[in-house]
């Protein structure tokens, strides 16, 4: 039950960190937000918080399983997420509203 | 040549990419299948629908449904063929094995018979059964179309003849490594679009985007399996220990067996074996103390009936990625422990992470669908790659009265929808044939093989609107068929077993819940996408499903790839 709970955060996670870093690209940003310019400071921000949020999401793996297993559901869950993040900018990218402020 | 680095890697990515392409479509898309072979197998063989059961008693089932094992009567006719004379009529019998893994309700056993070549010494045929644990009842043959079928097809096409479609496969998945590569290299903008996908922008746009996506984000996945699938048959692909290593091989292989102290050859004396039963026990102890207690996965009997016999017993791989058996071996004769096999040392403990890596012997069942979303997104890569050829060069052929781009976009066509309408032609004909007839399997497999053939003379009939730049009608008519199947097959699971969705769902056996899940999505989505493909075709100038917004739509000009 731990270990679910474990893996499913940390695919929480990484999804939350894959849509930070593309929100910190210029081009995403004024998906949401048309008329306000993306300062760098709010760049570094999220892309600091997407990589915590990738770190967090690996460190979730790790404590619930085998290593060697960990980093491959790391790896691959971290590809599912960014290809969920994708198809959301694509065709809903108010969804991610809640992640871009 | 061509001008500069950049430009021959576009080469070499389009053309290669494009002949080996085909190929690599069939890999990964059968690949993605074998993830679920077992629980397609249950699907397919209604009687073996129920729990995966852990390794029974040898001594009171196992050994004798050991001995009633013969060898099978096609390899027997091979070996004939092989001698060039007829073989006697009982064939001393060699060894014993017997396999299984988590997900497996049936056990499967074999024995290998001896052949008497003086060419070969090690010349032997197999027997092989498939049993219910649960009661040893023998189950008659069947083709397990997971395993026997699917699985197969990944490896190596079943293109059988001096192992061609084995080293075709190897091939692609070298070119596979290149086109990665080679591709990063072409791809301008490999961070700036990282995320990027414009479903509302023309068709050679949004392909070529879903192309660099699934091909950059799932790279760790592309670059993983074609590696660690070469690495698995590296044997194959460099036989040095059969050519100018051979002497060195086989005098290792002795000495391996040596060090171990289990007996090469069997020594003449005929001898009982002793309790198997009480080896496993011990076996078990054994791993529990290494801290890694486990079931049995597979087990053999070396020199059955000799007073050499051995037993050896290995664990079934399941809590880590690494393939270890953590082999024991007993005496047969006094059943003794023999060896235990020690920790593998560093260089070998990387083989076995990778090929394991590649096998998926684990039970994890999240990482699994992972594995299913990686080799999807290999085929969506490669087929994005085929759509994107066609459609850069169907407006230039068009002009220039050329038919390449015709002929591409029927393969193309073929492999794509039609390998999944074949695919879902077997599902439905292993539902329709009837129990009784004779070869059935052979006759699920014709069917696969023949309505392939189908799809790719429909696709050639179709394309002709290619010539005049034009999408072919037979994307979309096959994409019917995919619906009308994958929605037939799920129908007569239901008809045929009377385990319907409901059902299955209810009582949670994921097996046949989740395959029919996948079936009904399958054609849910080929039925939208066939709808879609409808709309543009009545209406040439409508730019479909503009969701794309504004910050997208005004990016850069047309990327100048492949």
């Amino acid at each position: 039950m731990v270990e679910q709970l474990l893996l499913g955060s940390s695919l929480g996670l990484s999804l939350c960190g894959m849509a930070w870093l593309a929100l910190a690209m210029d081009v995403h940003w004024r998906q949401l937000h048309p008329e306000q310019p993306l300062r760098p400071a709010t760049a570094r921000r999220l892309r600091w918080s997407g990589a915590s949020a990738l770190l967090v999401s690996l460190a979730c793996c790790l404590t619930a399983e085998h290593p060697s297993m960990a980093a491959l559901v790391w790896v691959m869950a971290a590809t599912l997420a960014a290809l969920l993040v994708t198809f959301t900018l694509a065709y809903r990218p108010r969804w991610l509203a809640f992640l871009a402020r | 040549m061509l001008g500069s680095f950049r430009l021959s890697m576009t080469w070499l990515h389009t053309w290669f990419g494009l002949v080996l392409g085909f190929v690599l479509m069939v890999v990964f898309f059968f690949g993605s299948l074998s993830v679920f072979d077992r629980e397609i197998d249950r699907w397919a063989t209604p009687s073996s629908r129920f729990e995966p059961q852990p390794m029974p008693s040898y001594d009171a089932m196992l050994a004798p449904l050991f001995a009633q094992l013969t060898p099978e009567a096609d390899e027997l006719a091979a070996a004939q063929a092989r001698l060039g004379r007829p073989l006697e009529a009982s064939l001393p019998v060699k060894n014993y094995g017997a396999y299984t893994t988590h997900r497996d309700p049936v056990l499967e056993l074999y024995a290998e018979f001896a052949v008497d070549n003086p060419e070969d010494p090690d010349d032997h045929v197999h027997g092989h059964v498939t049993i219910d644990p649960r009661s040893g009842e023998v189950l008659p043959h069947e083709l397990k179309l997971g395993s026997e079928f699917f699985y197969p097809m990944h490896l190596g096409l079943h293109l059988d003849w001096h192992f061609i479609g084995y080293y075709l496969v190897g091939f692609a998945a070298l070119v596979m490594l290149v086109a990665l590569v080679s591709g990063v290299v072409v791809h301008r903008k490999l961070w700036r679009e990282l995320f990027t996908f414009r479903p509302g922008k023309n068709l050679q746009r949004s392909s070529l985007d879903l192309h660099n996506l699934t091909g950059v984000l799932a790279l760790p996945f592309h670059f993983m399996f074609p590696l660690t699938g070469l690495i698995i048959f590296a044997g194959l692909h460099f036989p040095v220990t059969d050519t100018m290593y051979e002497p060195l091989a086989r005098a290792y292989e002795q000495g391996e067996v040596r060090a171990k102290g289990l007996p090469v050859a069997p020594a003449g004396i005929p001898a009982e074996l002793a309790s198997v039963d009480a080896m496993v026990a011990v076996a078990k102890q054994r791993w529990r103390a290494r801290g890694m207690p486990g079931q049995v996965g597979y087990l053999t009997v070396t020199h059955v009936g000799d007073a050499n016999s051995y037993v050896s017993i290995f664990r079934a791989g399941s809590d880590r990625v690494t393939l270890v058996g953590q082999g024991v071996h007993f005496s047969g004769v006094s059943g003794e422990l023999l060896h235990e096999e020690p920790p593998a040392p560093a260089a070998a403990s990387v083989k076995d992470f990778l090929v394991g890596l590649h096998l998926q012997h684990f039970e994890h069942w999240l990482l699994r669908w992972l594995y299913v979303l990686g080799g999807l997104s290999g085929c969506v890569c490669i087929g994005t790659g085929l759509v994107f050829f066609v459609n850069k060069r169907k407006h230039q052929h068009a002009r220039r009265g050329v038919s390449g781009a015709r002929w591409v976009d029927a393969l193309a066509v073929t492999a794509i929808t039609g390998m999944l309408v074949a695919t879902l032609a077997i599902l439905v004909a292993n539902r329709l044939l009837p129990a009784e007839l004779e070869q059935r399997g052979e006759w699920e497999k014709r069917s696969f093989w023949l309505t392939w053939a189908l799809s790719l003379s429909h696709a050639c009939w179709r394309s002709a609107p290619v010539r005049r730049a034009e999408l072919s009608p037979a994307w979309r008519e096959q994409c019917w068929a995919i619906a009308g199947l994958g929605s037939a097959a799920v129908l007569l699971n239901w008809l045929t077993t009377g385990d319907h969705l409901l059902d299955t769902l209810a009582a949670g056996y994921w097996p046949v819940a989740g395959f029919d899940l996948v079936l009904l999505a399958t054609a849910g989505i080929a039925a939208a996408t066939a709808r879609k493909l409808g709309k543009r075709a009545r209406d040439p100038s409508a730019r479909l499903a503009s969701h794309a917004p504004a910050a997208l739509d005004d990016a850069e000009p047309e990327a100048a790839h492949g």
